[in-house]
């Protein structure tokens, strides 16, 4: 009887700290795939120069929300993006662009203005339409054509896309404690490369969710 | 009320000066300005942006009744109608399925821009001496204002073009510094139509 209890506990336990140690169960430890499945894990992100007109909405916790346009300009070889801010009347209430990392604002109007703002949101559009700049760590294509991929990020936070153009893509970015901190969703129909509704949803520093809509894509 | 100042001067001002085209001065336009009472239009709007190879396209339509009532609306692709009835102010966006007034930080910053913009329409037209005008009979007949020093650091120009049918505008074009301008086609024009007051107060 004792040993029964005695092993009962330690089963418990044994199960407590398994539970515990297992990453989220959605992450998956990748190897290098095979080489012709490497531009699968490109796929969502556009190749050559392209704009985009975005209908966007915010919501923000506590029930804030706003409406407005998102105009974006892309230069993949560059590694450069300018994304505009604009009220329905077209009056620019932000410009900012981002080369190679630096990240230059050319016009902030409040409460667009801080730079917190200007980083958060220019981060959120190269996790769009920015690949890593790394290889991915590993790879791979399950039996129904999905492409899964994941890049290890220099503070141990990692990348990870998931998907097909079929059945639309998922993104997900973690932080160093493997927490989900960004989840996107693209969803077809993919026009010029790009989707035409997107879902993200952040949890830190505070949570939001962006949902925008393709409204004009690149000529 | 500034913010409005842009918008309600470029629907009276426009209408009133395609009212008076006729006379082709505007010492006629407080007297044109007696028969409207009211205006209501739909548009087509068109922004170039400089980082864009085509025109961001938005529509929409708006009523406006003398001496202060307006609603600007925004139809596609986003929802957004800005209400004014006298003094009061009030902006909606419409998400999730229904008309949110617009966060306050947010008409903050649209108050912020509008009342920059209402710095370049100062006054009416033809009282203005921050826009020096010109008139040419065409066809179409235009209207060119060109702003004095201050404000052309935001608008270099702004060209209000007449259709030929007395009281209706076919567009009005800003452009500004830079390259980027603003067009604005009016259609379905109808002058003095009668329409419920409740435009004015309900999204």
């Amino acid at each position: 009887m004792i040993w029964r209890k005695s092993l009962d506990i330690f089963l418990l336990g044994f199960l407590i700290l398994s539970t515990a140690c297992t990453p989220p169960l959605s992450r998956k430890t990748l190897r290098p795939g095979s080489p012709e499945d490497l531009p699968g894990c490109y796929a969502i992100f556009p190749s050559e120069p392209w704009e985009s007109v975005h209908k966007i909405e915010a919501t923000f916790r506590g029930g804030g929300s706003f409406s407005l346009l998102g105009v974006t300009k892309g230069e993949p070889s560059e590694r450069r993006l300018q994304s505009l801010l604009l009220t329905p009347e077209g009056f620019i209430l932000f410009d900012a662009e981002l080369r190679d990392g630096e990240m230059a604002v050319r016009k902030a109007v409040p409460p667009f203005d801080s730079p917190a703002f200007a980083g958060g949101l220019m981060e959120d559009v190269s996790l769009l339409f920015l690949p890593p700049q790394e290889k991915p760590g590993g790879w791979g294509k399950e039996t129904d054509g999905t492409m899964i991929c994941n890049w290890e990020g220099p503070d141990d936070s990692d990348t990870e896309i998931k998907g097909s153009m079929e059945r639309g893509w998922r993104i997900l970015r973690r932080d160093k404690y493997k927490e989900v901190i960004k989840e996107v969703a693209l969803n077809g129909p993919f026009v010029n490369g790009l989707a035409s509704h997107v879902e993200l949803h952040a949890s830190e520093p505070a949570p939001y969710t962006l949902r925008m809509t393709l409204v004009q894509p690149s000529p | 009320m500034k913010q409005f100042v842009f918008l309600s001067v470029l629907v009276t001002a426009g209408f009133l000066f395609s009212e008076i085209a006729p006379a082709q001065d505007g010492t006629s336009l407080k007297e044109a300005s007696r028969n409207i009472r009211s205006v209501k239009a739909d548009f087509l709007q068109k922004r170039f942006l400089q980082i864009l190879t085509k025109p961001l396209l938005s529509e929409g339509r708006l009523f406006f009744y003398t001496p202060d009532s307006l609603r600007w609306e925004y139809l596609n692709p986003l929802r957004s109608v800005m209400l004014q009835k006298g003094n009061s102010v009030q902006i909606y966006n419409f998400s999730e399925g229904k008309w949110k007034p617009e966060m306050t930080q947010a008409v903050e910053a649209r108050r912020m821009v509008l009342a920059e913009l209402s710095q370049w329409f100062q006054g009416r037209f033809n009282e203005s001496k921050t826009f020096k005008q010109g008139y040419s009979p065409g066809p179409p007949a235009r209207v060119t204002m060109v702003p004095g020093e201050g404000i052309n650091r935001f608008i270099q120009r702004i060209e209000i073009v007449l259709s030929a049918r007395p009281g209706v505008i076919d567009r009005v074009e800003i452009e500004e510094p830079g390259g980027s301008r603003t067009s604005i086609e009016f259609r379905n024009v109808e002058i003095n139509s009668s329409f419920s007051p409740e435009v004015f107060e309900k999204p």
